[in-house]
């Protein structure tokens, strides 16, 4: 919480200090899976314009710390999706865009992920088929309130325990031939 | 558009004894035994003219001694008529036509993945959509919709979050198999084999790709020695899901396959839907379809545009073609209520009428757009950067066209006028004029010029269908209410008790359709797109295959860029225009 006395001083701490920077600088990856995807390019291009909230779309996950999760999630892209969100510093969130990214939407099928927070903690959903920009914005300032508000999370017991159950399912890359 | 002539299947009859002759209420069949499969397509193709390959497909009888029967769709561009050959797949097994057709090779592919049945003769058979290793054939009668549930899946929100009770969603712990790395590198390799210096991945997760394409590039130094495509990055099952439900039901999955032209997709749905169905479409609803349908091409152009441009590094273009593209998304949220995957079309007519000061908001518009287009035109057309990024990359000549199954604005480009608009018109488009934009030398600047005149096309499309919508009186029927298969209107089905009865019942049942097949196509941004729909009688189809204009589209890139440089890759991949929803469905 910063605090403006008679003398010119700000008053905070570092932790606010560090939260008002990343919250106003979400920087996503720039993917896209589907649908959503276009409406995610109409939510950064010249009507709704994200620059204005900070949101920067990096090429780079190295480079980012938001993942929007714009689209179907099939069962054959979950690993590489895994492997995008885990080259990503800390730290880092989850939007998932849409009704197939949260919960696999209209496609219960043999080949679509129920749901993109099987593999990835999501911190907010969006709801819609695709949402409105509109609705993508919403969801970019609820994720910046949470992020005041609840602080930097941090992953690691759960991830501990996501990795030792990707081990036990035989998830985790080796080398193999063909 | 006709099918195959009488005289013509005498002739073929003639030639081969054993072929029988099928003329069905929408199309012609020739059931030929499969050890004579390939000398009739060849003589079809060769002798008769049948020379693009438009689609090839399996459906699965399970209770039939020979299981699976193969669809051959061929196309006459001279007599402008199609035909349909049927095989039965002896133990399984069919001869694979990559020796005629090019294109056949992935359709082959697809219906290996999907069916499990084997190609005799195929270079390399691999799955075309799941990943290697995976075990079941999801399009065969006796697997789920659902899948499989194998392994264990929690939600990590919650253990992160922890549980709460009730739980924050309702879900089953259990879920169908999931990709490994490994599947991912075996299918990989199996693809392709490196013969030069370096294999680079471009893809499945890049922004250049158009969606989740994934492309393999063998190179040697910057120059391309052979590459491959994996596909399949998202593929949802369509034609499985259309299989389990009702056809007015799956209306708006069509919408999600290409997302970016949803209405011509819907568009070419209910045309098939309602030639089964023998159904009547009002005036009205038709000129609507074909208004809407052409703002959803110049919306889809557009957006070709600005990421084939940016793909090129124009970001002024994207950010000018996004402009106009939300004026007309906004047109039609108007009236359909949603911006993107609209769902406007129903079966037998349209799902609102009009809304208020819709023409005048059209008009506007293509008052307004001519002068976009112009600048667009400045920005590129005669832009240096540009004329040397596109001029004489990707050339298509005419014979691979038909060899490769390219159908849409990639045909057109290279000068093959093949516009199902014309040749088998629906909606309105026999009423109205326009012309088609052909390419001469079929490279991207042509395909580019050739997409750009469309839009032109259509504005004078929309114009014409303004026109007459303005004439007709505000109380003209938008939907057929008569037919017993069309659900009535929302504002009968509150008022009316027979109307609301009438859907009450086609909701529950969904709608009865006579046994017999239908192939339809309409033509999409994108090249056509068609629904050959195999119907048993009752109210789902036994069988919905869905013919992607992009998916044929996409095939000819490993051969156009064949030693070309890795620069050209975008811009070509830009020029054919793939929507993965539509290739991978």
């Amino acid at each position: 919480m910063a605090m403006l006395n008679s003398n010119g001083f700000v008053l905070t701490t570092v932790d606010e200090l560090l939260s008002w920077g990343r919250r106003n600088a979400l920087w996503p990856l720039t993917i896209g899976l589907a649908c959503c995807a276009i409406e995610m390019m109409h939510a950064a291009a010249s009507r709704f314009d994200l620059d204005r909230l900070g949101v920067i779309f990096r090429a780079s996950p190295r480079q980012a710390d938001l993942l929007i999760v714009a689209g179907t999630v099939v069962n054959k892209v979950a690993p590489m999706l895994k492997l995008l969100w885990e080259q990503m510093p800390d730290p880092k969130w989850c939007v998932s865009m849409g009704g197939c990214a949260s919960a696999g939407g209209p496609f219960p099928t043999y080949s679509t992920l129920q749901g993109v927070d099987r593999i990835i903690p999501v911190d907010v959903y969006i709801p819609g088929c695709p949402p409105h920009p509109q609705g993508l914005l919403y969801g970019i300032l609820q994720l910046q309130k949470k992020i005041k508000e609840k602080g930097v999370k941090k992953y690691d017991k759960a991830f501990e325990e996501f990795k030792k159950d990707m081990e036990r399912q035989g998830l985790v890359p080796r080398e193999i031939t063909v | 558009m006709p099918w195959m002539n009488r005289a013509i299947a005498d002739r073929v009859k003639f030639e081969f004894k054993d072929v029988e002759v099928e003329f069905t209420r929408h199309t012609t069949n020739l059931h030929v035994k499969q050890e004579r499969l390939i000398d009739l397509l060849r003589h079809l193709k060769e002798k008769e003219g049948y020379k693009l390959f438009i689609d090839h497909t399996c459906i699965d009888f399970p209770d039939k001694k020979e299981r699976f029967q193969g669809i051959y769709i061929l196309y006459n561009p001279d007599t402008n008529e199609r035909v349909i050959v049927k095989t039965w797949a002896r133990d399984g097994k069919l001869p694979s036509l990559s020796g005629l057709w090019q294109c056949a090779k992935w359709a082959e592919r697809e219906s290996y993945d999907m069916f499990g049945v084997v190609y005799e003769g195929h270079e390399n058979l691999r799955r075309m959509f799941m990943w290697e290793g995976y075990p079941y054939f999801p399009l065969r009668k006796d697997f789920p919709l659902q899948g499989i549930p194998e392994v264990e899946l929690p939600s990590l929100t919650e253990l992160y979050a922890g549980r709460t009770e009730p739980p924050s969603h309702d879900y089953e712990l259990m879920h169908t198999r999931v990709a490994t790395f490994e599947d991912l590198e075996r299918t990989e390799k199996s693809r392709l084999q490196k013969k030069a210096q370096l294999v680079l991945n471009w893809g499945p997760l890049h922004p250049g790709t158009h969606g989740t394409i994934w492309f393999l590039f063998d190179l040697d130094g910057e120059k391309v020695v052979q590459s491959d495509i994996i596909l399949g990055q998202l593929h949802r099952g369509m034609e499985k899901i259309a299989e389990n439900l009702y056809y007015f039901q799956f209306l708006p999955y069509t919408d999600r396959m290409d997302y970016i032209s949803a209405i011509c997709n819907e568009l070419s749905y209910v045309t098939a839907v309602e030639k089964l169905l023998g159904v009547e479409v009002p005036e009205k609803a038709r000129y609507i379809r074909t208004m809407f349908a052409e703002l959803q091409r110049i919306n889809s152009h557009l957006l070709w545009l600005g990421t084939g441009a940016l793909d090129l590094g124009a970001l002024t273009v994207f950010l000018y073609a996004f402009r106009e593209r939300e004026k007309i998304m906004d047109i039609i949220e108007g009236n359909a209520g949603f911006r993107l995957t609209s769902a406007f079309l129903r079966i037998g007519g349209v799902h609102y009428d009009l809304a208020e000061g819709t023409l005048e908001v059209v008009k506007a518009f293509i008052k307004d757009f001519p002068n976009r287009l112009k600048e667009y035109h400045n920005l590129l057309t005669r832009n240096r950067i540009w004329l040397r990024r596109t001029k004489d990359i990707g050339v298509i000549s005419r014979e691979d066209v038909f060899n490769y199954g390219l159908t849409g604005p990639v045909a057109r480009g290279s000068g093959v006028p093949y516009d199902i608009r014309k040749l088998e018109p629906y909606a309105a488009y026999d009423e109205v004029e326009f012309d088609i934009p052909v390419g001469e030398v079929g490279d991207v600047y042509d395909r580019y010029l050739v997409r750009m005149e469309e839009m032109v096309q259509s504005l004078r499309i929309i114009e014409q269908c303004v026109a007459k919508l303005e004439k007709l009186p505000k109380s003209a029927p938008y939907v057929n209410k008569e037919h017993p298969a069309v659900m009535a209107p929302k504002e009968n089905v509150f008022m009316d008790l027979e109307d609301m009865v009438k859907n009450f019942r086609i909701v529950v049942h969904g709608e009865s359709a006579p046994p017999g097949e239908v192939y339809s196509s309409g033509e999409n941004p994108r090249g056509e797109l068609g629904f050959y729909i195999y119907s048993t009688g009752g109210s789902k189809p036994y069988r919905l295959r869905i013919r992607s204009g992009a998916l044929y589209n996409l095939s000819i890139f490993p051969k156009l860029i064949q030693d070309g440089t890795i620069a050209d890759a975008i811009a070509l991949l830009g020029s054919l225009d793939p929507v993965v929803g539509e290739t991978d469905r």
